[in-house]
């Protein structure tokens, strides 16, 4: 292998699973084209496009506003110039244990708010479903149109030392990122014209299709009025929202737009009320209606949930979905996929500890160095306890959290992310990257657009891809073989 | 549409042309300044701009353009008129053409840049005016040729024309309080000339009256000219199309703008210098600012009132 300026100091991380060298310390062939591609580009021009790619996000407003001292500031998501590269018969496999795995998520969510056979059967207990936060007693008995409550799924993978995936989230709420899904694509082929062709890549340009027809599936109506609802220009998603919502041609709402009357949906135009069928909100469930959920909340509709439960209109993805997203429910998902669908997982779990388990608690803390402490309701990377890293002060702290509550807690082996090349400071170093899939399902089935968000953590050796602690992204190329 | 977007459209175009004018006004009294401080100090256009708490005053032309470029409390500064067109236009992208939304957002991305008042401090003033002043006239040519005709572009034009009039209400009584402070006709009609160049109608006006400034002409060609486009009378024309086409096609009631626009119309159409002398100019152009506030205000409380 040629090494160059490219590789000089390309250190692989010991004990990792890197997606373009080999264990034999070749480069995978599925890398092969982009590395050649690349090795032709001086580090100079290379450094050129580094920069071209921020200045596009830029100009396209690819941007969230970061509010400091009244002054707001523009921040891109980070972008490494780098793609990530599955190859077909790697996807296929994902694509089958993400199709399988929402499968059964969503017969769980539809049999925990009507008949709980998985209660009454012993395979889930009763009080961690009603304990769980983001289980809704307003959501039991209500009937949902084809008996579907998760439409967008956005499931979290990474792949472990052994090469397989594992699932480490599954995001069944209002799961982000799709939009650098679409944007990192864009970017890629005014970095590297030419390229995706030649790589046979597969096009992602038709999810807000996709998207589209399943929500407008959800209508009986052959017209229906579907609409964006978002909780506005100060969220961070805010860009995605209004570029999902100009992509599909539908209307982009805030809370304060909507009105509901006689238990019917409208939003206030200049000539009257109209009425809306579809919903495909971003706000979560805590914030939908004041009068049934946080009652300060000014970012939802008054009422939108006694239209819902009369089938007035359709909201997307159903209230209650975060019940089987929940980090303790995670755990039974490997006995649902057996129990609805009488199916072996092909999507690995994590191994989980539930330290409501005494006995479970107990190996933990005696193997405290080699875990990751989460809280069964948190997310975005924060209020974890990454064991390799914590002093002693901290694990003690933390412990004593823990005892007060233990079942709100989940304890798991500190994986080792698989690393994929990025361009760092002119060469190219492994990062620990993840992988966010997104699954539409509709009344005809299920699909994932090939490709997703692939977040990395750009800080060296760090296992946090989260945006909002020095996490970036990178286009995604799923090859057609 | 959406009474919100619609609100939003409407306050895109009247913050750009807000700017555009005031650009036009810096970059004109920059040069008079230059010339005749005493005769264009920099306090009225400071005042006209200034809608902050504090108060603020200079006669340095830099630091006065810098103020009303940058200043971050003064709401109507090029910085916040901007940053607030583009707020608005990011949350109505649908709306919008996608070259239309590039541009207002490449107009905030340079000015947010961290040398650009370094360049100001240093530089050629006029150049920098025009650089900004190119954003705008970009702006309107790519909403020309990519916005498609219907209720977005429509409510658009609404803004545009209604910050038009007050734009030309406003230059004009700004001017009429130095006019008054002067007897002698040589002055006033450096004023004139000045006003005229504020508002661009300068070359049209020497090809019409050739280069002698009157107060009759001035005022005929700014209030009543038909021709050109940044004229009262142009302008109620255009606004009047654009709630006529709304109207036409079902996104305004018909009500009492409708009614207002008629007014202001006549009054404008139908009015001789003679009638507007015997009244005072004065009285004439406060009366027509008053008439443009009803109607901002009638489009405001009964199309886009959110207590619904």
């Amino acid at each position: 292998m040629d090494k160059g300026f490219l590789f000089s100091s390309y250190d692989e991380l010991p004990n990792t699973w890197d997606e373009m060298i080999s264990n034999t310390a070749e480069i995978r062939p599925q890398y092969e084209a982009i590395i050649e591609c690349l090795k032709k580009i001086s580090q100079e021009e290379l450094s050129k496009k580094e920069e071209l790619s921020k200045q596009l996000f830029m100009s396209q407003g690819v941007t969230f506003t970061v509010y400091n001292d009244n002054e707001g500031i523009e921040k891109i998501f980070p972008f490494d110039i780098v793609p990530r590269i599955i190859t077909g018969a790697e996807w296929d496999f994902i694509e089958r244990g993400i199709k399988q795995r929402i499968k059964a998520l969503n017969l769980f969510i539809k049999d925990i708010y009507n008949e709980q056979f998985i209660i009454k059967d012993g395979i889930v207990p009763a009080d961690l479903i009603y304990s769980c936060p983001n289980y809704l007693r307003e959501m039991k008995g209500v009937k949902v149109p084809h008996d579907i409550y998760v439409h967008i799924a956005g499931v979290d993978l990474i792949r472990n030392n052994d090469g397989e995936f594992y699932v480490l989230e599954d995001n069944l709420r209002t799961p982000s990122g799709v939009s650098y899904m679409l944007e990192n694509r864009e970017i890629s082929k005014r970095l590297y014209p030419g390229i995706l062709p030649k790589n046979n890549v597969r096009s992602v340009s038709n999810y807000p299709n996709l998207l589209y027809k399943k929500l407008k599936d959800l209508s009986y109506k052959n017209n229906p009025n579907i609409v964006l609802l978002t909780p506005g220009i100060y969220n961070s998603a805010y860009y995605e929202h209004s570029t999902l919502a100009r992509l599909m041609g539908i209307e982009l709402v805030e809370g304060s737009d909507l009105v509901v009357k006689n238990h019917f949906v409208y939003m206030k135009t200049t000539n009257g009320l109209k009425q809306v069928d579809v919903i495909y909100r971003r706000v979560d469930d805590d914030f939908l209606d004041p009068l049934e959920f946080n009652a300060n909340s000014i970012l939802g509709v008054a009422g939108i949930m006694a239209s819902y439960r009369k089938g007035n209109v359709n909201i997307i993805n159903a209230p209650g979905t975060g019940v089987a997203d929940d980090k303790a429910i995670y755990v039974y998902v490997p006995d649902m996929i057996h129990y609805y669908l009488n199916e072996e997982p092909i999507l690995k779990n994590i191994e989980t500890y539930q330290l409501g388990k005494p006995e479970e608690l107990k190996h933990v803390i005696e193997n405290i160095k080699t875990m990751v402490i989460k809280k069964t309701d948190g997310s975005g990377g924060y209020g974890m306890l990454m064991g390799h890293e914590a002093s002693e002060e901290e694990i003690n702290d933390y412990l004593a959290t823990v005892q007060k509550n233990p079942s709100a807690f989940i304890a798991q082996p500190i994986l080792k992310l698989s690393t994929a090349p990025c361009y760092i400071n002119g060469k190219l170093s492994p990062r620990c990257i993840d992988l966010r899939p997104f699954a539409l399902s509709g009344k005809d089935g299920i699909e994932i657009c090939p490709g997703g968000l692939t977040r990395v953590a750009l800080k060296k050796g760090s296992l946090v891809v989260n945006s909002s602690q020095g996490g970036g992204s990178k286009d995604t190329w799923v090859i057609q073989e | 549409m959406l009474s919100r977007a619609a609100n939003n459209l409407i306050w895109i175009e009247r913050y750009m042309e807000r700017g555009n004018g005031m650009l036009s006004l810096l970059k004109v009294n920059f040069s008079a300044n230059q010339d005749s401080p005493e005769l264009f100090s920099w306090s009225p256009i400071i005042k006209n701009y200034n809608a902050s708490e504090n108060e603020f005053y200079t006669e340095d032309a830099i630091e006065c353009i810098e103020y009303l470029i940058f200043n971050a409390d003064n709401p109507n500064s090029i910085l916040n008129l901007v940053t607030k067109a583009r707020e608005n236009a990011r949350s109505v992208q649908e709306h919008l053409s996608r070259e239309l939304w590039l541009c207002i957002n490449n107009y905030y991305l340079y000015l947010t840049q961290k040398d650009l008042i370094k360049k100001l401090r240093t530089e050629d003033p006029v150049v920098f005016l025009d650089d900004l002043k190119k954003f705008h006239l970009m702006y309107i040519g790519t909403m020309d040729i990519t916005q498609e005709r219907g209720p977005s572009y429509y409510f658009m034009n609404v803004g545009r024309f209604l910050e038009r009039l007050i734009q030309i209400s406003e230059f004009t009584a700004m001017k009429l309080i130095e006019v008054s402070k002067t007897t002698d006709s040589l002055e006033q009609s450096f004023y004139w000339k000045n006003l005229l160049l504020s508002v661009g109608g300068y070359q049209l006006y020497l090809k019409t009256y050739k280069s002698s400034f009157q107060e009759d002409n001035v005022i005929h060609m700014l209030f009543q000219d038909q021709l050109f486009p940044r004229s009262m009378y142009y302008c109620v024309n255009k606004l009047n199309r654009h709630v006529k086409q709304l109207i036409d096609i079902q996104e305004l009631e018909k009500n009492n703008t409708e009614f207002l626009l008629g007014k202001l119309e006549s009054t404008i159409k139908y009015a001789t210098i003679e009638s507007i002398n015997q009244q005072g100019l004065n009285q004439f152009v406060l009366g027509i600012k008053q008439d443009i506030k009803n109607i901002s205000f009638s489009i405001n409380t009964v199309y886009f009132s959110h207590s619904n």
